[in-house]
């Protein structure tokens, strides 16, 4: 339980995967949910983008970048409170966390622009 | 259209020959060949003639002059970076220096390029799809090694034919690929991107030729033995005379052409043991297995694109195939007699609507 | 245990005679000559065994590419047959990313990692062994097809349904599938015990913020290698039983999907060339600072970038696949990503150039490899964003333009920053300096040819030209620009040739190097050279990331044996077991010596690759038995047995022995392990939901022929068996081994009560695997159940008997916390699989 606290905090070199691998799950969620939502009811491509389906698909992306990025603000904020190792760990966390928020952002824009299952 | 070599055994002896006897003026021949074609081959993408090739063309040069650039910039600065020189700094103004070559290099550049070439790309490949009004569609199915080609919609019923494809001007055409047996690559080069033919599924691409011309197209996934040996000629036509060419193509006339010259039923009986479990000729045969060849005296090419149409094709094809594409799935005609092949390869050629 | 325990030890040894401490240290770590040699497990000399083997296939690989190109050079060629020129293609493609690339970056981390971060093996010596003689082997099997003319032909990435047994009848496919799922066991277990190593065994104060950037580059690497490589041995397990039984996985009529084999195959594929890059950049970001004579400027950046590189490198498998026909959205979100890879790649060279910019650089030898890898690299990876961006790939997928820019993102980088790294590290390896004459020669040559060879198919491919013909008509242009790219890569091959005999010729004439030639600051130019074979007398304590810079006598100082550690009287093989993070010891780590058993069960191993490849399967089964008691023998020998460790005495001050505690690198071993399973499994059920969704012909049955009650019954036994087991261990970290083997032997009974529950809900399922998909993936999952079950029963039993031996208790309580995290991941995954396979479908229906 010790060692589980102690991975929670942000100075921990845990942080260093759990942004990417959240941004890992979000795109497999994504590409997958996409893929089945095609497979089993696939709207119509008359409606162009504004369909459940990328509404649904908008809104968790949203989710994700809004996790991400107070994740990366919490680290950022905990590198200024550091110095030596923590804060590197934290500096570095900080700036996954960024990426990987940016990254959601980046991955899910044509998703405004391309109408699903086409 | 450019010129095409015929590949019969004699010219290819005799290029071997030439090739021992004088390289040189071999390898001459071919670089100003090579040179003078540039890059007007019939199957380059940097000679488009179509709406959604001449998109990713551009793209390309767009592409291309910016990669360009940033190779010898980077280059240049690393080749700079060994230069000695007596500077002396602070600490701090290194970190200064570090930042601004890892943000701007490292962040700003790549982030503006990607942005940049995704908002070129994507509406490029939105007018790629397959939307809006439906448009003239063609089925073309990948066999080892060849196309069957299928025009559900014309006039007058289906109309069957291979490895030869005719398609309208000026129109899109979508183009329904599949499978027969392995993965197959749909591709012509000239008018747009490729889509994999796979077994079980139907694949949609819409392409359009803008003018009449002929295009080369090759299988572009490997498929087997065969691969090298799988073309598909394509050609496009005014509407008239496309729709001229699918009505000369009707199972009726068809079949009135292969039994109209009533001489020829010992040709046709030769046929029907030979040939006919695996080929169709409307009114003689109807096997599905190899490439229907109701109007193979009309096509360009045969074996999927290995020799030229001419006179005396068909029976030389028939006589050496396994030798001109090794592999094929006919049978070999050794145990037949050189008339009986001859005479079968000149009532082919007849074929013609 | 303190720090300043350490140093009072530390002053202890230095009392000792230096020459009298090497020598007792080469008693123990010492290599044997004659057929003992083949026990070796000393991670210096497998590293340079790696390297060597590598090498050699290597050649074979580049003379299937030459001939390629003598086939290619003009138009309507019989040099080859078409079938010829296929098998050869696909055995290039193979040998080269198969054979040569992954393992010679693991041998060069083998042999370079201990020594980078201070410690004196790799922390499963026996499982380097083992992966060598796997690789060994697989690598010989495979390469014997050619030989046999046997050789597969449907392409490197062996595309079903070509690869089928329909379709490709012979026995090359088979040669594929089983000779690379050997070769990979090889690529796992290096990656396995290359993560341990970097995390657990860095020397005194290696925090991981002042760990060598090589070593974060390994250290993705090799975790990219155990969760990328699973999905491929999952797709060669499927596609040969295909092929071999009949389980229509891949065929469409079956209720399979040919493009399931794509995703397995792109799942792995597309980590794997970052698997290949990493390792090269990684020789990079060592070279250009010590070459610059600076330290890299934005240490941190590179961190950033390697993590980055590591996991986007898992989204873009489906750029391999733009052409397959899936949503144009889906497509955009690989686009994207495909793209963002861009950012870390450009932060890398941009820090490379800022180090330049603000060092000193000399262009030597080394450097010279270094700005090719540059400008081939920079190139290649511009192609690859034009491909990332989907109307492009449309186009040029598939043609010679792609062929060209693989080879720029494969040769430049790995080909080259690996040529620079083995001109630095020469020195390491034989004491000698190489030439800088016949090395420029060779490098000049290299470099031109090759940019005359792929520069140039650029063109050839946009002129239309498809990969993978064996031949093409004149008059499309193509011809004179093949030819040029012939003729050049046997100039490529010239310079090669060159290097190589550059190299070869060094040991012999090359100048005797001084210690640490090029001024380096890691730790590895702290060895001799060449290096002994337990590397260090001493292992010092580090404090920054520079500690030759800091301290430029420390090779001296730690010959001496002034550092820790300089003990040899109790005769076992020691080294350091550190804090992950800290970098304070925490243990000492000892490791096994040289042994017969991974050479035994690799032999075993390969006798059942070999019975499969000619359908005995009766042979193959009595030999996976062997292989299994061969393993399990090996797993014997541990801990306090009397080849290990039977004392546990230290010197006063000194952490206890690793199998003394509870955290040894065999728990993180394991660890990592369930992790490449986790991937396997995770594999397994993108599968069976993607057949399920996605598969033209998929066939679901009405009612699920799998018992619901009696899966549920198996996974509270399995659960209750965990719970049991977790008792144990609490009782154990409280020092008590009351009742220890009779647990254990419950545990083992209640293991054995899934594994029949499972068995039965199995038998009464009357699957019929080889008519629909459905059955056979079905089949697949309960048979991994059933695996799973019946391991983690045999090594529990196995623990229970060693109670009894008294190899374990509450004064060696480490392996069953070992066995306890297979029971753990067994839990999850069965009530998982009992989830996916009998629930689900009665939930949702067909």
């Amino acid at each position: 339980m010790v060692s589980m606290m102690e991975r929670l905090r942000l100075t921990h070199p845990f942080h260093f995967v759990i942004g990417l691998t959240l941004w890992c799950i979000w795109f497999v969620a994504v590409y997958g949910g996409h893929a089945v939502a095609c497979e089993a009811a696939a709207p119509a491509s008359e409606q162009g983008v504004f369909t459940l389906l990328s509404g649904g698909l908008l809104l968790v992306s949203v989710l994700t970048i809004a996790l991400l990025a107070a994740l990366a603000l919490w680290c950022c904020q905990a590198a200024k409170q550091h110095q030596g190792r923590r804060r590197f760990n934290a500096a570095i966390s900080a700036g996954l966390y960024l990426f990987s928020a940016l990254g959601v952002v980046f991955v899910a824009l044509p998703i405004i622009g391309v109408p699903p299952c086409l | 259209m450019r010129e095409r070599n015929s590949y019969t055994i004699l010219s290819n002896i005799q290029r071997v020959s030439s090739r021992r006897v004088n390289l040189i003026a071999l390898i001459a021949v071919i670089v100003i060949a090579g040179f003078t074609a540039g890059c007007s081959g019939d199957k380059s993408i940097l000679d488009p003639a179509g709406q959604a090739a001449r998109d990713v063309t551009l793209i390309w040069w767009i592409m291309l002059s910016f990669s360009a650039v940033v190779l010898i910039v980077v280059t240049v600065l690393w080749l700079y970076a060994f230069k000695p020189r007596e500077v002396t700094r602070t600490a701090a103004q290194e970190r200064g220096i570090a930042r601004r070559w890892i943000i701007g290099g490292g962040i700003v550049l790549p982030v503006a390029s990607i942005t940049a070439l995704l908002a070129f790309g994507v509406p490029a490949g939105q007018r790629m799809l397959p939307l809006g009004e439906p448009a003239e569609v063609i089925e073309v199915i990948g066999h080892q090694w060849w196309f069957e080609v299928r025009y559900p919609n014309a006039e007058g019923g289906e109309v069957v034919t291979a490895n030869h494809l005719v398609m309208p001007v000026g129109e899109p055409v979508d183009f329904n690929v599949s499978g027969a047996d392995v993965i197959h690559g749909f591709w012509i080069p000239r008018l747009g991107g490729k889509i994999d033919m796979i077994p079980g599924r139907v694949n949609r691409i819409r392409l359009e030729a803008d003018i009449p011309a002929v295009f080369g197209a090759q299988c572009a996934e490997l498929c087997g033995v065969g691969h090298a040996h799988m073309h598909l000629h394509v050609e496009s036509l005014p509407r008239e005379e496309y729709d001229a060419w699918l009505g000369a193509r009707q199972d009726e006339q068809l079949s009135a052409l292969a039994t109209a010259d009533a001489d020829q039923e010992e040709v046709r009986d030769a046929f029907r043991t030979h040939c006919a479990s695996c080929h169709q000729v409307a009114g003689v045969s109807s096997g599905n297995i190899g490439p229907d060849l109701s109007d193979i005296g009309s096509r360009a090419t045969l074996g999927a694109g290995v020799m030229v149409m001419e006179e005396g094709a068909v029976s030389q094809w028939l006589k050496h195939h396994q030798t001109l594409k090794p592999g094929n799935r006919m049978p070999s005609h050794g145990d037949m007699d050189t008339d009986t092949l001859d005479a079968l390869g000149a009532w082919l050629e007849t074929l013609s609507p | 245990m303190s720090t300043d325990s350490t140093n009072t030890v530390n002053q202890a040894a230095a009392k000792q005679d230096p020459q009298q401490l090497h020598d007792d240290l080469h008693e123990i770590w010492g290599n044997p000559k004659g057929l003992k040699a083949l026990t070796i497990v000393n991670h210096t000399t497998l590293g340079l065994r790696f390297m060597v083997t590598g090498m050699v296939f290597f050649l074979i690989g580049g003379i299937l590419a030459m001939l390629v190109r003598t086939q290619l050079a003009m138009p309507d060629q019989d040099f080859m047959s078409p079938d010829i020129y296929n098998q050869v293609t696909t055995m290039h493609g193979t040998v080269m990313m198969f054979l040569f690339a992954i393992p010679m970056l693991e041998g060069l981390a083998i042999y370079m990692i201990p020594k980078m971060i201070g410690a004196r093996d790799l922390v499963c010596p026996r499982l380097t062994s083992l992966g060598y003689w796997c690789y060994l082997f697989g690598g010989i099997i495979l390469t014997s097809s050619l030989i046999l003319e046997m050789a597969p032909s449907s392409g490197w990435f062996m595309y079903t349904p070509l690869s089928s047994s329909e379709f490709s009848p012979d026995l090359g496919s088979d040669f594929w599938l089983l000779g690379i799922t050997f070769v990979e066991i090889s690529a796992l277990s290096a990656g396995v015990e290359i993560v341990v190593s970097i995390l657990r065994t860095r020397t005194q104060g290696m925090a991981l913020h002042k760990m060598p950037l090589f070593a974060w580059y390994i250290l993705a690497m090799a975790l990219m290698i155990v969760v990328g490589f699973p999905p491929l041995i999952l797709g060669s397990i499927l596609l040969e039983l295909e092929r071999a039984v009949g389980m229509p996985f891949f065929e469409v009529a079956g209720g399979g999907d040919p493009i399931l084999w794509q995703h397995l195959f792109w799942l792995f594929g597309h980590p794997e060339v970052y698997i290949i890059f990493l390792p090269a950049a990684g020789i990079i970001s060592t070279l250009i600072p010590v070459f610059a004579g600076r330290p890299i400027v934005g240490y941190g950046w590179v961190v950033f970038a390697i993590i980055v590189t590591g996991f986007i490198s898992f989204g873009l498998w489906v750029h391999h696949m733009f052409t397959v026909g899936i949503p144009q959205l889906a497509q955009a979100f690989f686009s994207a990503a495909s793209m963002l890879v861009a950012v870390p790649t450009a932060i890398q060279v941009f820090v490379w150039l800022a180090t330049l910019w603000l060092g000193k650089p000399k262009m030597k030898l080394p450097m010279l490899w270094v700005m090719g890898f540059l400008i081939i690299f920079v190139c290649g990876g511009l192609t690859g964003v034009m491909l990332a961006l989907v109307p492009f790939n449309w186009q040029v997928h598939d043609t010679h333009f792609v062929v060209a820019h693989m080879h720029y993102v494969l040769v430049g980088g790995m080909f080259f920053p690996l040529i620079a790294g083995l001109y630095y590290w020469l020195p390491l390896f034989s004491g000698r300096m190489p030439s800088e004459n016949l090395g420029r020669w060779g490098f000049w040559l290299t470099f031109l040819g090759f940019n005359g060879t792929f520069l140039i198919m650029h063109w050839t491919g946009l002129l239309g030209m498809p990969r993978r013909i064996y031949t093409y008509d004149t008059g499309m242009g193509w011809d004179i620009y093949n030819l040029l790219s012939s003729v050049s890569s046997f100039v490529m091959s010239a310079g090669i040739a060159m290097v190589l005999l550059d190299i070869a010729l060094h040991f012999r004439f090359g100048k005797p190097a001084k210690q640490n030639p090029w001024n380096a600051d890691t730790l590895e130019w702290a060895n001799s050279m060449p290096p002994s074979a337990y590397n260090f007398v001493s292992l010092p304590k580090v404090e920054t990331r520079h500690p030759l810079w800091d301290d430029p006598n420390l090779p001296y100082t730690m010959a001496e044996g002034k550092h820790s550690l300089a003990v040899a009287s109790h005769g076992r093989r020691e080294m350091w077991g550190t804090d992950p993070i800290t970098g304070k010891v925490r243990e000492i780590i000892h490791l096994p010596g040289n042994s017969w058993w991974p050479l035994f069960a690799a032999l075993a191993l390969a006798v059942v690759c070999i019975s499969l490849l000619v359908r005995v399967y009766a042979l193959a089964g009595i030999f996976v038995l062997i292989a299994g008691v061969f393993l399990l023998r090996w797993s014997w020998e541990n801990g306090t047995h009397p080849k290990a460790a039977p004392e546990a005495a230290v010197t006063p001050g000194d952490p206890p022995l690793h199998s003394r505690t509870m955290d040894g690198p065999g728990v993180w071993a394991m660890a990592i392990f369930l992790i490449a399973n986790g991937s396997f499994f995770l594999s397994y059920l993108f599968g069976w939901f993607y057949l399920w969704t996605v598969s033209p012909e998929w066939r679901m049955p009405d009612i699920s022929p799998l018992s619901l009650s009696l899966l549920v019954a198996a996974g509270l036994a399995v659960s209750a068996g965990c719970g049991v087991m977790e008792k144990l261990i609490r009782g154990l970290r409280h020092k008590s081994d009351v009742g220890l083997g009779a647990g254990l032997y419950l545990v083992g009974g209640l293991g054995a009560v899934q594994v029949v529950f499972t068995g039965w809900a199995l038998y009464g399922a009357n699957l019929s695997p080889t008519e629909t998909s459905h059955d056979a993936v079905m089949l697949f999952g309960l048979i991994y159940a059933l695996f799973h079950g019946g391991l983690a029963v045999i090594l529990t039993v196995l623990q229970g008997l060693r109670v009894g031996y008294g190899y374990v208790g509450a004064y060696a309580p480490f392996e069953p916390v070992v066995v306890a995290q297979l029971w753990r991941y067994n839990v999850v995954t069965f009530w998982v699989l009992v989830g996916a396979l009998a629930v689900l479908p009665r939930v949702i229906g067909s």
